[in-house]
């Protein structure tokens, strides 16, 4: 079989600086995770919001998509509120009391914020299972707090950092938004005669990191590469939507959700 | 097939490569494995490509930018081609020839800010602290978190600053949060798993021997262990240096000497265990840390061969003791102005003048509270047989509150200025603390900057006006200078890649590497194919 392609179907990719994101937390608000303030504000939602920005908060005609923009452009809780309050731009400003309020930037929470600090439906415990089984196969790629593979970013913190609905993008779509940019699948003929295979990280016109199928880093200048051969999309089986159940889908999610370097609980 | 069997061999042997105990014991060469490049503390390399006569053909290879550094204090790990550089909660991986980032782990919501001055390395782990002192385990190839685990609260007033130093198996990593009340302490983890091995406080516990030179504020006294301090392999000791004691500029509500604050402890690797003490400052005042690292050195003392550890301290002294036996050997005074104490008395005990504490108008006293000396990185070169020291000639106003003290609302009781100034590299004879030469530097006296000398007769030194500065050893003449056109908050470092040998430092936001000129080789680019999935 190709040997790329027998890479391609091991390999899994989400996005390069999913242990790099950024959330401001700063609100004590009691309603922040609390499932009654979200489900009301889920209702608010619906009714005053969903117009704009989509009922699933990925944005409309007139209103920006706010899961996405969490990502570039995180908010504090205490900054949701206000623009909420005061409108923003084209955004008018509301009348809703600060309880209804709070619900609502509750479940603007719920949407954008980490996963792992929102409640997240789905099993953990059976996710676990299937992250490190072989039908889902994630572990050889991705690894978790030192244990999988190296190939594929690192999932010790993706709950941590990255709202439950790119988490589930990232695993359905993942060729969308050149996610799998610094992870393609490469092939590497060097002048001396030595082949390395892996994915190449940081390639540029005069050196290439390459992270080998063991996960050892190989520094390699272009000055000494023959032939490089590299995927031009990702490394990462596209099937998953058709491959997992809906319930397998969300208990997956729900033991991803949990990966989060600051929380005592996380674990493999 | 031949091929596949020859990439397999060459995967696992690189695979296997692994930093160990024996390697790290070794010192400095082609890799820097440990903060100040050997467990000793020298900062010293044997490479010599880059020499006394050559030095003059140094040029900048490559610039890193962190992004959003503004004080970098970090002095890089180096380990196969590999810099390791951290920035407060993160961690880079450079490529060495390039500087390209390799990869990069941050922890952004770590609960307090402030410096962090390296990381650490261990089988194929790279080791830091976050500020809120959690020890971090990552993957050097990929940085992968493999485990971090939290070894103090936060909330106790306990910050992390320094880099671990890592032997035989044990990470070892200190406290900071001295000026605003905490318990300083040492601590072993687990290279393995980052559990506690051992913990050594460095102030005694009430009813403990030693909590008769404290007040009732003990609970609190400080004794930050905020820098790397250094570890003899044969006698299976580490020595490292404490912090003031607190409140920093009120001694009236602390009587007494005030253990272990502003001392050296040597303590058992094994088990934490205190072999014996030194105190330089007792009942310091002034925020006189003992920082700045012990450095070990085997020479002879009034024509008899010793084990010593070398300290120039903050407080104006430049002091030899037996590192065996926490014997003092000697004080010489370090810069020519200190109006605190004539002199050192024969035990080694500061012999202090009248009318030197703090006050409400203020007490103008030398050395300034940054101090004669700080943790900027000094070098011992075995060539020369000298000791390279940046040293401060500056003074200040020492002023003291009679507001309360209240822990960990960062009062320090106090307040001192730093006032002018002048920097000076001095080489010291450790046979005699006498000065073989000096190096005196325009400037502010801002500098944080630190020292690497080599086996080619080259000191590297940052200066305080934003240079990278190279300096014959021997004699303290100046060889190369480069402007990095920022403050140098931190010390260079030597390494080696593919025989060419490079010297790198942070300045305050960025990383630069130096190394011998070459002229430019056009490189063809190799075939590339797409292949489209």
């Amino acid at each position: 079989m190709d040997t790329m392609r027998v890479l391609a179907l091991v390999l899994f990719a989400i996005p390069l600086l999913a242990q790099h994101g950024r959330y401001l937390s700063d609100s004590k608000n009691a309603a922040i995770g609390d499932p009654q303030a979200i489900a009301a504000g889920t209702k608010l939602f619906m009714g005053s919001c969903a117009g704009c920005h989509g009922p699933d908060g990925g944005g409309g005609a007139r209103g920006p998509n706010l899961v996405r923009r969490s990502l570039w452009h995180p908010l504090s809780d205490d900054a949701i509120f206000s623009v909420i309050r005061n409108g923003v731009a084209d955004m008018p400003p509301t009348k809703l009391s600060d309880e209804q309020t709070w619900s609502l930037v509750a479940f603007i929470h719920a949407l954008t914020g980490p996963a792992s600090t929102n409640p997240v439906p789905g099993d953990p415990t059976a996710g676990k299972a299937i992250y490190w089984g072989a039908k889902a196969g994630c572990s050889n790629c991705h690894a978790v707090r030192g244990q999988g593979g190296s190939m594929g970013p690192d999932l010790s913190n993706i709950g941590g950092s990255r709202p439950l609905a790119v988490i589930r993008e990232a695993i359905v779509e993942p060729a969308k938004d050149l996610y799998y940019l610094g992870n393609e699948a490469a092939t590497v003929e060097l002048k001396n005669g030595q082949t390395l295979q892996g994915v190449a990280k940081n390639r540029s016109n005069y050196s290439l990191q390459l992270i080998d199928t063991k996960g050892t880093l190989h520094l390699i200048e272009m000055r000494n590469v023959k032939k490089l051969t590299v995927s031009d999309t990702t490394p990462m089986p596209t099937d998953f939507a058709k491959r997992l159940s809906r319930a397998e889908l969300r208990d997956l999610l729900a033991y991803l959700a949990q990966q989060d370097v600051r929380s005592k609980e996380s674990a493999q | 097939m031949i091929r596949i069997a020859t990439l397999s061999l060459l995967l696992i042997g690189s695979a296997l490569a692994q930093v160990r105990h024996e390697d790290i014991a070794q010192g400095a060469g082609q890799n820097w494995l440990t903060y100040a490049g050997t467990y000793s503390g020298w900062r010293y390399s044997p490479l010599n490509q880059i020499n006394a006569e050559n030095t003059r053909n140094v040029v900048p290879k490559w610039v890193y930018h962190v992004p959003g550094a503004r004080g970098l204090q970090s002095s890089p790990i180096v380990y196969q081609g590999v810099l390791y550089v951290t920035a407060p909660n993160s961690v880079y991986a450079l490529d060495g020839r390039s500087g390209r980032l390799i990869w990069r782990y941050a922890d952004p919501r770590a609960k307090s800010q402030g410096p962090n001055r390296g990381a650490a390395i261990w089988g194929d782990k790279i080791y830091f602290t976050t500020t809120d002192n959690y020890l971090v385990a990552l993957n050097r190839h990929t940085g992968a978190l493999i485990f971090n685990k939290q070894y103090a609260d936060v909330a106790k007033g306990t910050t992390s600053t320094s880099a671990p130093v890592i032997a035989k198996g044990k990470v070892i990593v200190g406290s900071s949060g001295g000026d605003s009340g905490m318990r300083g302490f040492l601590m072993a983890l687990s290279a393995d798993t980052g559990e506690e091995l051992w913990k050594t406080y460095t102030i005694p516990a009430k009813g403990e021997k030693g909590s008769e030179t404290w007040g009732d504020l003990i609970d609190w006294g400080g004794g930050a262990t905020w820098l790397s301090g250094t570890y003899d392999p044969a006698l299976n000791t580490l020595y490292w240096t404490t912090g003031n004691p607190w409140p920093d500029y009120n001694g009236s509500v602390r009587p007494g000497d005030n253990l272990y604050s502003c001392s050296l402890l040597a303590l058992d690797l094994d088990t934490g265990k205190m072999k014996w003490y030194f105190q330089f400052t007792p009942h310091d005042t002034h925020d006189w840390d003992a920082q700045s690292w012990p450095v070990l050195v085997d020479t002879e003392i009034a024509g008899k061969p010793r084990k010593i550890v070398l300290h120039a301290n903050r407080n104006g002294f430049f002091y030899a003791l037996d590192r065996v036996t926490g014997e003092f050997l000697r004080a010489t005074q370090l810069i020519d102005k200190v109006t605190w104490a004539k002199g050192i008395d024969a035990k080694g005990r500061p012999m202090e003048l009248p009318n030197i504490e703090p006050n409400a108008e203020g007490n103008w006293i030398c050395p300034s509270v940054k101090g004669a000396t700080n943790w900027m990185g000094q070098s011992y070169n075995p060539g020369t047989g000298l000791l390279y020291v940046l040293t401060l000639e500056q003074c200040g106003m020492f002023y003291r509150s009679a507001q309360q003290p209240q822990p960990m609302k960062n009062f320090s009781g106090g307040g001192a200025t730093e006032e002018g100034g002048q920097v000076i590299l001095r080489a010291l004879d450790p046979k005699t603390g006498k000065r073989a030469w000096e190096y005196p530097m325009t400037g502010l006296g801002r500098m944080w900057t630190g020292t690497v000398s080599t086996a080619g007769g080259v000191i590297f030194s940052g200066d305080d006006d934003g240079n990278l500065l190279a300096l014959n050893a021997k004699n303290g003449k100046h060889l190369w200078h480069f402007n990095v056109g920022e403050m140098l908050t931190a010390s260079p470092i030597t390494y080696s890649i593919d025989g060419k040998q490079y010297v790198a430092i942070a300045s305050a936001s960025a990383v630069f590497a130096f190394g011998l000129f070459e002229p430019a080789v056009p490189i063809e680019q190799p075939v590339i194919e797409i292949k489209k999935k």
